[in-house]
């Protein structure tokens, strides 16, 4: 003790509190007047400004109906939308069948090896061969055939076999001097008709045609929705065939015996769908707004949250902000008047961090109560405000406030071990986070993303979107089995850090557990790096 | 309280850097009084203030600052105000802003550190400006606010490395009358400069340091005494100097007169003391008017000159 009654042999890690409060505050103060600090911050907003732009514009899309099985479409260009031609069994692939349109019906047929080699009578004929013709119909112009023989221009015949000794076109006749024609081509005539060997003529009738009025291609869109609601489970009913395209081929694609229907598997408690079994072309097209808008919804916030929150402000905020914590001090010479106060440079390190993750989480958390806000405004459903999008955006704030802590401290302890080409190591180490991340998303089960930051943090979020909307899993089923393409394949998978519990409160706190000890663990390297540091 | 240990005690400290030696087997105690740390640049006073300060490890034997190995422990730094040689502070800080942000580092609360914050600047004079950004401050006021730093917790050791570096002439007489004030508060004032009449100035204590290697600690009288017995040259500049020679060349002190330039006379004596004493006389009475007198061998370099000498 001294005369001042102080005690030296007193810790000096004593007062924490107020010695906290000062440096944090210093630090904070420190970025706040710093211009990178205002740019990276702004560009932060910046980008989802621009996020949220695309949302609202894609939200109108979304809701705007959907052709999900394309059968609006009319590929033959015959005004007959496909759904239309499947219910009257003509092919949208061929502008002559179409819903009313005749269609042909052969009779016979003489080969290229048949013995037996003339014919007659009165038919609609496609072939070649010597025609000696009672009457021919001049006129006909065929069912939208092509190669119909036309009439107005015959030549004469040359001598020699035709098509054997001389070629003439498919569509085409010619005369001899007796009045009979050789004729290659389509046409209606009454007559014999003589094939030579090697040639093939087959003959028939044309059905009548009748007018059929074309289905607009509105019909065909939302034709088969998913006649379940979306919400509760157990009043999943009998999915039924509403545009009757299943029923049509009475398709059991599940071999339940019953055609087009839909098994829906649930789990144990009978709570969660786990598998869904579709007969082909059951609801393959549902309406927009039922599913498909939430569930757009839903892959906005969770890849907005990954690629935008955790992976690059996760990875360009501690960049800017983190890696010169220290190292900024010592360069500049004014940590010698922070050092020369009773405070422990551990102490001091831990301080300067506290310092930045109260600047940048905060940042963070209005960030993501903004997005959170607006996007609740405009977002399907009927609340004006979905309260249970917000527990998502607070996991996405909380991932990345923790992905922040962990790339600060590590920023931070490599400016403080290598200055000089410390910026180098961050912006390689942020190129390796983000192929991991990505490695994340696509590949949830492989392991070596496990040795990245944002993998936990990705993982985080994946276990608060089962949390908070635990119907997320349904919804990726139904988008796949129903063909409903939203990307929310790609962006969300359920987290795979369960300990085999599968449940997603114990992902979560695996996935804070292990953020929080790479941040420590970073801590205290930095620490014990600094701690034996001399100072020019 | 029962055993008093002193404030500084360095033991055959040495520092090396690579294969450059920063200082050389040093031993030194100091407790209570201004002392002066004198030496030129490179002398190693900033080494020694490092190592005081737990800044740098020595290389060989300890340093103790109130009995505490400052390398491990941090804790001695409550009773320790150090002013640093940097010059960049924040500038974008008002000088009572840094200086109470600082005080918290002590534990302060916000307004205990405001408070004395608010006490010290005065005490360094910078209570009028204590608004200002320290951006705009002179060269002088920013050594003043860096020793109010280090004065806002009543530190009983105080450690400036060079506080009157760049200053001009009103900072610097009003810097000294703070650390002589300092010592007669009954702190232990360490204060490093490498100019001899800056030091004069504030104290006689003094350490010299040259080439990392300690060659004095005393009072600089005495060993400013053992220097007087040497040739030494006294400088005036004067209206006829050779009117003023014939006077001098007379006097017992006096062995030789010299007239460098026009207007100057150049005395040389064996005894400066003795020099100094005759001359007010000697001046009177010849009536001629003298503008200054220099003693161009008053200087660090000559005594260092000497003492090197003398030691070799």
């Amino acid at each position: 003790m001294d005369e001042k009654g102080r005690s030296l042999a007193q810790s000096v890690w004593t007062r924490m509190d107020r010695k906290a409060g000062a440096i944090t505050e210093l630090t904070i103060r420190q970025l706040r007047h710093r211009v990178s600090t205002w740019v990276v911050l702004s560009v932060g907003a910046l980008v989802m400004a621009l996020l949220l732009a695309f949302y609202i514009d894609n939200i109108r899309d979304e809701f705007e109906p959907i052709d999900n099985d394309g059968d609006s479409e009319d590929q033959d260009n015959d005004g007959y939308p496909r759904g239309q031609e499947e219910k009257f069994g003509t092919s949208d692939w061929d502008g002559e069948e179409y819903p009313g349109s005749g269609y042909y019906i052969g009779i016979g047929e003489i080969d290229w090896n048949d013995d037996s080699r003339i014919h007659s009578g009165n038919h609609t004929w496609e072939g070649s061969g010597y025609l000696d013709a009672e009457w021919i119909d001049v006129d006909y112009s065929g069912n939208r055939w092509s190669g119909i023989v036309d009439w107005g221009d015959v030549d004469s015949c040359d001598d020699g076999e035709p098509l054997e000794d001389w070629w003439m076109g498919w569509g085409s006749a010619c005369i001899y001097e007796d009045n009979s024609y050789f004729v290659n081509g389509r046409f209606k005539a009454s007559g014999s008709v003589n094939v030579p060997e090697m040639q093939y003529m087959e003959w028939g009738y044309f059905t009548l045609e009748e007018f059929v009025e074309p289905d607009p291609a509105s019909m065909y869109i939302d034709e088969d929705g998913i006649d379940w609601d979306g919400i509760d489970v157990n009043e999943i009913g009998i999915e039924v065939d509403d545009d009757g395209d299943c029923l049509a081929i009475q398709n059991d694609d599940n071999r339940n015996g019953i055609p087009c229907d839909v098994i829906w598997i649930l789990d144990a408690d009978g709570d969660e769908i786990i598998e869904i079994r579709a007969d082909y072309n059951v609801n393959e097209d549902p309406a927009e707004s039922e599913f498909e808008g939430e569930m757009s919804h839903r892959t906005f916030i969770i890849g907005t949250g990954k690629m935008a929150f955790v992976l690059m402000l996760g990875i360009f905020i501690p960049l800017f902000l983190a890696l010169g914590l220290i190292r900024d001090e010592t360069e500049n010479g004014t940590l010698h008047y922070l050092l020369s106060k009773p405070i422990h440079r551990a102490e001091f390190i831990l301080y300067r961090l506290l310092g930045y993750l109260l600047l940048t989480g905060t940042y963070i958390l209005v960030l993501v109560l903004i997005m959170a806000f607006i996007t609740s405004l405009i977002a399907p459903g009927d609340g004006l405000v979905r309260l249970s999008d917000y527990p998502v955006w607070l996991g996405v704030g909380l991932a990345t406030i923790l992905v922040l802590a962990a790339y600060g401290a590590l920023y931070n302890t490599i400016g403080l071990i290598a200055p000089k080409y410390g910026v180098y190591f961050c912006i390689i180490l942020g190129i390796w986070e983000f192929i991991m991340g990505m490695f994340t998303m696509t590949l949830p089960s492989s392991t070596v993303p496990m040795l990245s930051v944002s993998h936990w943090a990705l993982q985080l979020i994946d276990a608060v979107v089962l949390i908070a909307w635990p119907d997320t899993l349904q919804y990726a089923l139904i988008s796949d089995v129903f063909g409903m393409d939203s990307g929310l394949h790609f962006f969300w998978a359920p987290p795979e850090h369960t300990l085999e519990t599968q449940s997603p409160v114990v992902a979560l706190l695996v996935s804070c557990t292990v953020l929080v000890m790479i941040t420590l663990l970073m801590i205290a390297i930095g620490q014990s790096s600094f701690k034996n540091r001399e100072i020019m | 309280m029962s055993q008093k240990t002193p404030a500084v005690v360095v033991d055959q400290v040495s520092k090396w850097y690579d294969q450059v030696i920063g200082l050389n087997d040093v031993s030194l105690a100091i407790d209570g009084g201004v002392t002066g740390v004198l030496g030129p640049n490179g002398a190693g006073k900033s080494t020694l203030f490092k190592l005081l300060m737990g800044r740098l490890k020595p290389s060989q034997g300890s340093v103790k600052l109130f009995g505490e190995d400052p390398w491990v422990n941090p804790s001695p730094y409550r009773r320790i105000g150090y002013v640093c040689e940097t010059e960049r502070m924040y500038d974008w800080m008002t000088a009572l802003d840094f200086v109470s942000t600082l005080a918290r580092l002590h534990g302060m609360t916000r307004e205990e550190a405001t408070a004395r914050a608010e006490h010290v600047l005065d005490f360094v004079g910078l209570s009028d400006v204590q608004n200002k950004e320290i951006g705009k401050y002179s060269k002088g006021m920013r050594q003043r606010v860096k020793i109010a730093h280090a004065l806002v917790h009543d530190p009983d050791l105080i450690i400036l490395d060079e506080p009157l570096h760049g200053c001009d002439p009103i900072a610097r007489t009003s810097i000294m009358s703070v650390i002589r004030e300092l010592g007669t508060q009954g702190k232990t004032v360490l204060v490093s400069s490498h100019i001899l009449e800056e030091i004069e100035r504030i104290t006689e204590q003094i350490v010299i340091l040259n080439e990392g290697r300690l060659l004095a600690l005393g009072n600089l009288h005495a060993i400013r005494g053992l220097l007087d017995k040497h040739p030494h040259r006294i400088l005036l500049t004067c209206e006829d100097p050779r009117k003023l020679a014939r006077r001098f060349i007379v006097e017992n002190p006096v062995y030789g007169v010299r007239f460098p330039n026009e207007g100057q006379l150049e005395i040389q004596t064996n005894d400066l003391s003795a020099a100094h004493s005759i001359l007010p006389r000697v001046i009177t009475d010849s009536g001629v008017l003298v503008e200054s007198i220099d003693n161009p061998d008053d200087n660090l370099e000559a005594l260092l000159g000497y003492l090197i000498g003398g030691s070799s």
